[in-house]
């Protein structure tokens, strides 16, 4: 189960990590002033890589459960 | 909508409608939690993966280009004076000259202000960073034109090699106009020597230093290092 809330927790925050890096990224094409492109092409992007590289890891976690149903599906199960 | 003219316009337009579907996505998973089942992870794939990568990659270039537009050297007020000369159709100045020629068109202060070699983009962009960290640390609050910061000056010597990008020096007319051809290919005269109008403040400053030849010896050394320090921008 702790597994299991890892796997959504990881997922929940790769989320948000991502429209944060979004949100640099399309304010620099929007606004694109020296400052805001400098930030979009190094947080924004580094935000961005966070978040892929937390997706992974959720996949990888959650291959690792062994079954080869969904976790949603193991959660409703009560497994 | 406006039509789209350059590539530049067509990534920011890839870069944005990517951004959104990318947010759709992930506002709907926020906001409906759904199981994580295959088709949600393939969505989420999409959303958290390849459409930002697709932003990424298609807004850095996109911002690349716009890095090489003169809007953006001007976008910091200290370069107010170089722009508006620059984009001035009466100005005889080489900054506007070169700006009013279409193949330098936008991009006129990259064409001449870039370095030319196997890394001369990421050399020049590697500069424009240092630009970055002195307006911020040392143009920021300065006036309207940058009055009150410290003398703006050119990293190094205006090269030959830049203008000879385009002059190749190898015309008739050319030569009958410079009769020591070899002394300028080779960097020995430089081309500013005698192009020297190149920008307005430049211009304004040779008159400080053409005054202070009246001046009286001690003084006239304090305004010749000003003026080697301004160089030629």
């Amino acid at each position: 189960m702790n597994k299991l809330l890892d796997v959504k927790k990881l997922v929940l925050l790769s989320t948000i990590v991502t429209l944060a890096a979004l949100a640099l990224m399309v304010v620099s094409i929007l606004v694109p002033n020296p400052f805001l492109l400098v930030l979009a092409m190094s947080v924004g992007q580094g935000l961005g890589a966070l978040s892929l590289a937390l997706y992974l890891l959720a996949i990888v976690l959650d291959l690792q459960g062994v079954a080869p149903e969904s976790v949603g599906e193991r959660e409703r199960s009560g497994a | 909508m406006s039509a789209i003219h350059s590539v530049e316009q067509l990534l920011k337009l890839i870069a944005l409608i990517c951004a959104a579907v990318s947010a759709a996505i992930l506002v709907w998973y926020l906001v409906k939690r759904p199981p994580l089942g295959r088709t949600t992870k393939v969505l989420l794939l999409l959303g958290l993966g390849l459409l930002p990568v697709l932003v990424a990659l298609s807004g850095n270039i996109a911002g690349y280009e716009y890095t090489l537009k003169r809007p953006f050297c001007g976008s910091c007020h200290v370069m107010g004076p170089y722009l508006r000369d620059a984009e001035d159709p009466s100005s005889n100045s080489l900054a506007a000259v070169h700006s009013r020629n279409h193949r330098f068109g936008e991009e006129s202060c990259y064409n001449c202000h870039a370095d030319y070699k196997m890394f001369g983009a990421i050399t020049t962009k590697l500069n424009g960073m240092r630009h970055l960290y002195m307006y911020i640390t040392e143009f920021a609050n300065t006036g309207p034109d940058g009055e009150g910061g410290p003398p703006i000056h050119i990293y190094k010597p205006f090269s030959n090699n830049t203008c000879m990008q385009c002059h190749s020096t190898k015309l008739a007319s050319w030569m009958e106009k410079h009769p020591d051809p070899d002394s300028i290919r080779s960097g020995d005269m430089r081309c500013i020597d005698c192009h020297d109008v190149v920008h307005p403040l430049a211009l304004t400053r040779r008159k400080k230093a053409a005054a202070a030849e009246q001046k009286p010896a001690g003084e006239k050394t304090e305004q010749k290092a000003e003026n080697k320090a301004e160089g030629s921008k």
